[in-house]
């Protein structure tokens, strides 16, 4: 995370978790970013990025793993979907990256 | 030719439903360069968190997870 800071880079969180779920969810794992809540889905279906489960015969749709990274002119850099989704390693590589003074020309 | 061999993925991937649904990525249409989408959200603080607030102070990164408390 302080590598994070140090680029400029902020951290959010997103699932259909309510607010009051995601806030002990956060207590437990003690992360300080925030997590938010798509209780309408709306972020995950303009993100494209709804997934169909089936838990017990039910059918839900939630997130499908991603990480998007965002640069500050809100053009996104880096797309990544599935299991390797969890590890951030590459997101925070492309962060520090971007924080580096863009050479002459 | 090409559509007999269509065809018969069709049938195989009838045979293992099960194995599919699993592999299937939602993958996203949005890629590298295009603005991502502006949304507004409830954070776990019950503030409203909106993406553009960072535009042209923060790079963001966005980590959607499938559920809290699952480990993913």
């Amino acid at each position: 995370m302080a590598k994070l800071e140090a680029s400029d880079t902020v951290v959010l969180g997103i699932s259909i978790d309510s607010p009051a779920a995601n806030a002990a969810f956060a207590k437990q794992i003690g992360v300080t970013f925030p997590l938010l809540s798509d209780m309408n889905k709306e972020v995950l279906t303009s993100y494209q990025i709804l997934k169909p489960y089936d838990v017990k015969g039910g059918k839900y749709q939630w997130a499908q793993r991603t990480t998007i990274v965002v640069d500050k002119e809100g053009k996104i850099q880096h797309v990544e979907q599935g299991d390797s989704a969890v590890n951030p390693n590459s997101a925070v590589s492309i962060c520090t990256g971007l924080h580096k003074p863009k050479g002459p020309g | 030719m090409k559509r007999i061999v269509w065809l018969l993925l069709l049938i195989l991937a009838g045979h293992f439903p099960v194995a599919a649904q699993e592999d299937a990525v939602a993958k996203t249409n949005l890629k590298v360069g295009d603005v991502a989408p502006d949304f507004s959200l409830l954070s776990d603080k019950w503030e409203q968190v909106k993406l553009s607030d960072f535009r042209g102070k923060k790079n963001v990164i966005l980590a959607f997870y499938v559920l809290a408390f699952t480990g993913g």
